[in-house]
């Protein structure tokens, strides 16, 4: 279990992480969602002891990571995959990570052949795609046999049978009661992986809801009318959820396109859009439309 | 020592050997002060024979040597450090050892034992040899019942460490590896070594005779100059300058987001 509370962390006059509090359980898959430059990494790198929190607090099962002694028995990580000697064979560069925390030579072996690496063990890393990168990174993050574990981007640049098998490997990591927390910036993969989602979005927390719940909430449909208030007062008489969009259009929840446009005609109001927005990557983008750190201007 | 301290110390000596250039740019800096220490030894016995009054056998068979292994000694120090920084590893290396000073600790031992072990080596060897140049090019050779010779071939070994040291804090300092290796070679060689004669005369002066390293060397001298410090008080600047900077390197170390 990570407990996150007021988490603050700033660079500069750049506040990256802006009151942050939330909680990972274990026994699911836990992703971490929001756009490039929303605080994730900062967030991850807060929770390993990395980045001082300028306040605030991040235990993990109940205890600092700066405390502990031999973290990788407590915490497995993958942050940069990339973050290896290129001249250091992959083998070594486990070994030399694993002696830290006292982890024997037989472990490394046996982590590198659960990740599929074990016929290039004695390759060097700098040598390595991608794919087998992110591999080795996991490996680094498995050795210790934690019971949480930290994935920052994990399927960045994989081919499709290299995203499937960290898949898997999480799920199946969540299955056996860890903890497992895993970042990314693209909402069609967490669907798929993930059971609960934490969204943030310019350092703050948008959304801390189950993937099941988030895909309800996500339906919802698109409304542009040339007399707005009336159809809004009808539409919530009818128990729907309507929030103003840009420029004058509704976003509403919990009714169906159809039962909108008979409530517009029982209304008399002439609607110009009625558009379903089923997609979680537009639900997604919907929740961090107004958070995203660089944004391309409107066309 | 702890065990979880000997497991990151095991941790950086695996760290250090299985980068495949390490081992042979520590057995080049060997060679070089063996080898360029038998040549200057050699030219030595030659200026002897000329008829110069102040003759050190053991301080010329080594000194030749160091200035030019003391370069690849120091640098591979910061490159133990620079390469973590380069690569990114040092945050695979923070995140595996919290304990930034065990961390710190590991890393200055295992480099500053890395250079003793191979500054003996290298000390002894090139004042074996030497002497037998010297002997050969007939001047006095040194013998180890002479009063100080034992004294200054361990003494290299130390200034070995020191100088090691000086690599490895100053690229936890400067984190960036031509940087940090600039510094080092302006601390350890320019300055010491091309210094004296550019500089006015009376801080040219200073820079001989209390200069970290300059000073340091006193301890490889078995001929006092009345002008130098004594050799275990140069070598306590030389040590005390060392502590310092890597004081300074910890509390950056421990304070510094990585």
């Amino acid at each position: 279990m990570i407990e996150i509370t007021g988490l603050t962390k700033r660079y500069g006059r750049r506040t990256a992480v802006d009151g942050l509090t939330f909680t990972v359980r274990p026994g699911q898959v836990t992703g971490f969602l929001g756009p490039n430059g929303a605080g994730k990494s900062t967030t991850m790198r807060a929770i390993l002891g990395l980045d001082r929190p300028d306040s605030g607090s991040v235990t993990v099962d109940g205890r600092g990571y700066a405390g502990l002694s031999r973290p990788m028995r407590e915490v497995g990580a993958l942050l940069d995959a990339r973050a290896v000697h290129p001249r250091r064979t992959a083998r070594n560069h486990l070994l030399c990570i694993a002696q830290t925390n006292g982890i024997s030579a037989p472990r490394v072996d046996e982590v590198l052949s659960l990740v599929g690496l074990e016929s290039v063990a004695r390759d060097r890393a700098g040598g390595f795609s991608l794919g087998m990168g992110q591999r080795l990174g996991i490996a680094v993050a498995l050795l210790g046999d934690p019971k949480v574990l930290l994935f920052d981007e994990p399927v960045n640049g994989l081919d499709p049978e290299g995203i499937k098998w960290i898949r898997e490997l999480m799920r199946g990591l969540a299955a056996e009661g860890r903890t497992v927390l895993v970042s990314s910036h693209l909402m069609s993969e967490m669907a798929q992986t993930a059971d609960h989602l934490i969204v943030i979005g310019r350092g703050r927390l948008i959304a801390d809801v189950g993937v099941t719940e988030f895909v309800r909430q996500g339906q919802n449909v698109l409304v542009r009318a040339d007399e707005p208030g009336p159809l809004t007062a009808r539409l919530a008489e009818a128990g729907a959820t309507v929030t103003a969009g840009v420029d004058g259009a509704l976003i509403v929840t919990g009714m169906e396109a159809r039962e909108i446009g008979r409530a517009a005609l029982d209304a008399g109001v002439v609607l110009t859009e009625l558009t379903p927005q089923r997609s979680l990557e537009q639900a997604y983008m919907d929740l961090t439309r107004d958070s995203v750190e660089f944004q391309t201007s409107a066309a | 020592m702890s065990a979880a301290f000997a497991d990151t110390v095991r941790s950086e000596w695996t760290k250090f050997r299985t980068i495949p250039a390490n081992v042979p740019t520590l057995l080049s800096a060997v060679a070089l002060m063996v080898g360029a220490g038998a040549l200057t030894a050699n030219g030595a016995a030659e200026n002897y024979r000329a008829g110069h009054a102040l003759f050190d056998a053991t301080y010329i068979s080594m000194y030749g040597g160091f200035l030019f292994a003391q370069i690849t000694v120091g640098a591979l120090g910061v490159l133990v450090v620079t390469h973590e920084y380069a690569t990114g590893l040092i945050r695979t290396s923070t995140t595996v050892v919290p304990r930034r000073g065990r961390l710190f600790a590991a890393k200055v031992a295992t480099y500053g034992l890395i250079a003793l072990a191979m500054g003996w080596v290298s000390s002894f060897g090139a004042y074996t040899l030497g002497q037998t140049v010297i002997a050969a090019g007939g001047a006095p050779a040194a013998s180890f019942a002479d009063p100080g010779v034992l004294r200054a071939v361990v003494g290299m070994g130390l200034i070995w460490a020191l100088v090691g040291l000086v690599g490895v804090a100053l690229g936890i300092l400067l984190r960036a590896t031509m940087a940090a290796t600039t510094v080092l070679v302006a601390v350890n060689f320019i300055i010491p070594v091309i210094g004296p004669r550019l500089l006015p005369d009376a801080v040219g002066a200073w820079v001989t005779t209390y200069w970290p390293i300059s000073a340091g060397l006193q301890i490889t001298t078995t001929v006092q100059d009345p002008g130098r410090v004594e050799p275990w008080t140069g070598l306590g600047v030389m040590a005390a300058f060392t502590v310092v900077l890597l004081v300074a390197a910890f509390a950056v170390f421990r304070s510094r987001d990585t």
